[in-house]
């Protein structure tokens, strides 16, 4: 059975059967949404089992011929690294789906159609072992978010939604100029287009110097928009605080893991020549998003921006992992995309309860939010901790093997970044304290019975999260043992050819 | 001789198709619909010829006019362009009383004129098969006689337009001269020896002007807002496409083929034409509130697109003519669409859709804006729509061909990222702004519905499952 396949376009299938619902009756658009994603959820724990059953670098390989003038094939299948990715999607999307019914009341249908066909796009890129193929899944994730934005966004909302997709496009498109020019390069090599799209044959053939500078530039500077590295961040924090709350949870919990893990599959095992040459660069790059992002998070007024910048800095850790090229870099890397999907979604998550009621983001108008909702206190401050990276939640796990790693690589990167650790607790406890601690602030006090605290439902859509942080930072070797064949893989792969 | 009608059996089918249709209108002077049924009946048989000759290659008039595979495309790529035109135009037309049949009888000859176009072998009948197909579209573009904007948009056409026919005519005069030979593929091979001479700088001069008007490549594209802000919209959205898809033909006939040889000569120019009128074209697109005239830009900057191919196929990648006609194919579907979409805007009199009058109509439309958007993303070129591929593959013939032509293929993307904006403008107004006031009225007949959901299915298709189209035209360029 084509699993992947079901998988993929389960969300799809679901949008379409939605598409013929009556607008008229929102609730039952809603739980019809809620279901599909729920659905595809339980359908995606089913692959996290098979993959070590399965055996083989990739699990569950589909791959149908699509294009074969251009040797473009359907190819689909899963590893260690894409399985996690693809469960956190799965479990983001009926989370979001969940956290919309309270604040989404306009054109619901419309919304939850944009929702899935993003979930789709999202599996796609994850699932996708040809390249053309994995650049329109890639480009597909663009619109519906481009209308989730767009229509359900905050005042700036078009401004936001333009600047997104423009950065977003223009990174792409360059992309498919290199996918292309690979491409050729193999069919002018092998004399054949067979498996001139697919990555698996493609690794470790790419000879051509030129090739795997400027194609690994291309590439790169897709994915480091999509992450974001500095300085291409500046759409992030408009987008963040533009979009609806599963908007920006979808956004931090999915969309920039799309760029960390695009280096990984692809960028660099492509052109692992092109990458040695500008891993300084990437690590510069990375260093200065660690730094700039908690600095610029300090200063912050809006409680979103904060936690955008803080995105942009823990972002930062991924690239700075992943470029390190050694076990404890690469793992943490990976660790910290995952762990930064389950904290920062719920961050996100708990600014828009708070927004749900408060309707004001504005940090300096709010204090001693803690003496009226002390449930929801509580829980922002277990969020902000493990995002600070208290040991023993997941977020510490991956920043300390990343730190490692690049101890190992570069001492000086890693001192430079450990000093960051500090930063952070510095601009979250500080938030926290000006938010939710001290005597009540006339704003909050003003809204009176209007601020309640969370409701079964939001604690629903955090508890897995909160559950999977505590799990994974007691026990973070179930995620390192899951992906640890696919770091192998890539390890090996991203051994640069000029270098031996 | 009987063989040679066989083998001219669609283009005399288009031709006494047309007649038919205006005898029709004589019959039945008071019948919109008549003249329209006739038409599709004659596109219907021409399309069902055009098939059946797809794999022979028989020729006829003493060998300068070929059938096969390239001929069947073609036609059936104009049989679709006339086809969808005719679906959306009558209401439009009906509205302000402008008759029909004319339109239907134009279209049928224009379209002869492509047959002809595609079909030739030699310099004369290549002329005569444009002219045959620009020609209409002078009169088309004058179709709304009484409106001053239509009369001045038709006659900066037809002056334009014959200018440059007589600059591309002196060209082929001088190039045949010059190779002494009418023959296409003759001029070819007669260049191919080295010769150069002034005459032939001349020749190649003259043929590089005239065919940049004709497809409205920057620096000679001034014609074309004009002319297609003030035509009739669906008769606009025609004059974007038909008379396009001719001249590209026109430029693989005349440059890929019989100029092949003196490619070295002509690739640079072509690489900043393209480059000069895709960027142009963007951007003048970017600062435009009218929709119509946003459209003609933009339409400029698909030029520019489809010259990337050119270039490409004049560096000797046949991936590069492929590029150019599935691309066609594309836009036809795509950019029809779009027009379609803006002359169910405008069902009153008088209507001139801004970007402002879009505002807030996915909600009272949602299907029709659904739609737009399809149109709208493909021209972006967004996966999985026809555009999305239809640049892929220009671009991958040009970063095949290397050179200059890569550098243009990254300009072309870049470009491509311009270009969404202003199309992903017009997608925040249907569905990003609260409604306008007054709304718009939106006119859909059956028939427009159904040349909306053609172009629709075009575009979705040619995307989704672009191996059939591939194939046809890698098939047209076999022999």
């Amino acid at each position: 059975m084509p699993i992947l396949s079901l998988i993929i376009f389960a969300p799809l299938l679901g949008a379409l059967g939605i598409a013929f619902l009556p607008s008229s009756r929102p609730s039952l658009v809603r739980f019809a949404a809620l279901g599909v994603s729920l659905i595809t959820f339980v359908l995606s724990l089913g692959i996290l089992l098979g993959i070590r059953a399965q055996g083989g670098e990739f699990a569950f390989s589909e791959q149908l011929s699509w294009i074969p003038s251009f040797g473009i094939t359907y190819h689909l299948g899963v590893d260690g690294l894409s399985g996690a990715l693809v469960v956190l999607t799965t479990l983001l999307s009926w989370i979001c789906i969940l956290a919309s019914f309270g604040p989404i009341q306009t054109r619901v249908k419309e919304y939850f159609i944009s929702f899935l066909i993003l979930e789709t796009g999202m599996l796609g890129v994850f699932l996708s072992l040809d390249l053309f193929l994995f650049y329109i899944f890639w480009e597909i994730v663009l619109v519906p978010m481009y209308l989730i934005i767009g229509i359900w966004g905050g005042a700036d909302r078009i401004y936001a939604t333009i600047k997104f997709v423009l950065y977003t496009l223009v990174g792409s498109l360059l992309m498919l100029v290199a996918i292309l020019a690979t491409a050729f390069s193999h069919q002018a090599v092998t004399g054949s287009w067979t498996g001139a799209f697919d990555l698996i044959a493609l690794r470790g053939t790419i000879a051509d110097p030129t090739l795997q500078i400027l194609g690994f530039a291309a590439f790169a500077l897709a994915f480091a928009i999509k992450v974001p590295m500095f300085p291409f961040h500046t759409w992030l924090p408009d987008a963040h605080v533009q979009a609806p709350t599963a908007g920006s949870v979808i956004l931090a919990g999915v969309l920039l893991k799309l760029g960390g893990y695009g280096f990984i599959r692809f960028a660099i095992p492509l052109f692992p020549d092109g990458a040695h040459l500008f891993a300084p660069l990437m690590i510069a790059l990375s260093v200065i998003a660690i730094i700039y992002g908690a600095l610029v998070a300090i200063v912050q007024t809006d409680l979103k921006k904060l936690i955008a910048y803080s995105s942009v800095s823990h972002m930062g850790f991924v690239t700075l992992g992943i470029f390190t090229f050694n076990q404890q870099g690469v793992d943490g890397a990976i660790l910290q995309m995952l762990n930064h999907g389950l904290i920062t979604s719920g961050l996100f998550l708990l600014v828009g309860i708070g927004y749900e009621r408060t309707h004001d983001r504005e940090i300096a108008k709010m204090g001693g939010w803690a003496v009226r909702t002390p449930v929801y206190a509580a829980l922002f401050g277990f969020f902000l901790f493990a995002s600070v990276g208290l040991p023993g939640l997941s977020g510490f796990a991956g920043e300390f093997l990343v730190l490692l790693g690049s101890f190992i690589a570069n001492p000086m990167v890693a001192g430079a970044s450990t000093f960051v650790m500090i930063l952070a607790a510095v601009y979250l406890l500080y938030m926290y304290q000006r938010v939710f601690t001290g005597p009540i602030s006339p704003f909050l006090k003003g809204l009176g019975s209007h601020l309640t605290d969370v409701t079964p439902t939001e604690i629903l859509t955090l508890a897995p999260l909160a559950a999977l942080i505590v799990v994974f930072g007691v026990m973070p070797t179930i995620l390192t043992g899951s992906f640890a064949q696919s770091v192998q893989t890539f390890l090996r792969s991203a051994i640069s050819t000029v270098g031996q | 001789m009987s063989g040679d009608l066989l083998t001219l059996a669609p283009l005399i089918t288009v031709i006494v198709g047309a007649i038919a249709v205006l005898i029709s209108d004589m019959i039945t002077p008071n019948h919109n619909h008549a003249p329209v049924a006739v038409a599709l009946a004659a596109l219907g048989t021409t399309a069902a010829l055009l098939i059946n000759q797809g794999g022979s290659s028989a020729s006829a008039l003493g060998g300068s006019y070929v059938a096969g595979p390239f001929v069947a495309f073609l036609g059936l790529l104009g049989v679709s362009i006339v086809s969808i035109t005719l679906l959306i135009a009558p209401a439009y037309l009906g509205a302000r009383k402008y008759p029909t049949a004319e339109l239907a009888a134009t279209l049928l000859f224009a379209l002869g004129g492509a047959i002809l176009l595609g079909a030739t072998t030699d310099l004369v009948t290549l002329f005569v098969g444009l002219e045959l197909m620009v020609i209409p579209g002078y009169i088309l573009a004058g179709y709304a006689k009484r409106d001053p904007l239509s009369t001045e948009g038709a006659v900066k056409y037809f002056l334009l337009g014959s200018f440059s026919s007589a600059i591309l005519l002196f060209g082929i005069v001088v190039l045949w001269g010059v190779a002494g030979t009418a023959s296409l593929s003759g001029i070819a091979t007669a260049l191919a020896s080295g010769h150069t001479s002034a005459a032939l700088a001349v020749a190649l001069a003259l043929i590089t002007t005239g065919s940049a008007f004709k497809i409205a490549a920057v620096p000679f594209h001034y014609w074309t807002p004009d002319a297609y802000q003030g035509s009739p919209t669906p008769i606009t959205g025609y004059l974007s496409v038909g008379p396009k898809v001719g001249a590209f033909v026109l430029l693989i006939k005349l440059f890929v083929i019989a100029l092949a040889p003196l490619a070295a000569l002509w690739i640079p120019v072509m690489v900043v034409l393209a480059a000069a009128t895709m960027t142009l074209g963007n951007l003048v697109a970017l600062t435009q509130s009218n929709v119509k005239r946003m459209l003609a830009y933009s339409s400029i900057a698909h030029t520019g697109y489809l010259m990337v191919g050119i270039v490409a196929a004049g560096a000797g990648q046949a991936a590069g003519i492929a590029g150019v006609l599935f691309y066609t194919a594309a836009y036809a579907f795509m950019n029809l669409g779009a027009f379609a979409f803006l002359t169910a805007l405008q069902g009153r009199p008088g209507a001139t859709t801004q970007l402002s009058d879009l505002a807030g109509l996915g909600r009272k439309h949602p299907r029709m804006a659904l739609l737009a958007t399809i149109f709208l993303l493909s021209l972006t070129g967004i996966p999985p729509t026809a555009g999305f591929f239809a640049k892929t593959y220009v671009i991958l013939a040009a970063v095949q061909a290397g050179g200059p032509a890569t550098i243009l293929a990254v300009i072309a993307v870049l470009n491509a990222a311009v270009a969404a904006f202003y199309y992903l403008r017009v997608i925040v107004y249907l569905f990003m702004r609260d409604p306008a006031e007054p709304a718009v009225q939106v006119a859909e007949g059956p028939m427009l519905r159904a040349g909306l959901l053609l172009a629709a299915i075009g575009t979705v298709a040619l995307g989704l499952a672009p191996t059939p189209i591939i194939e046809a035209v890698v098939q047209a360029l076999a022999k």
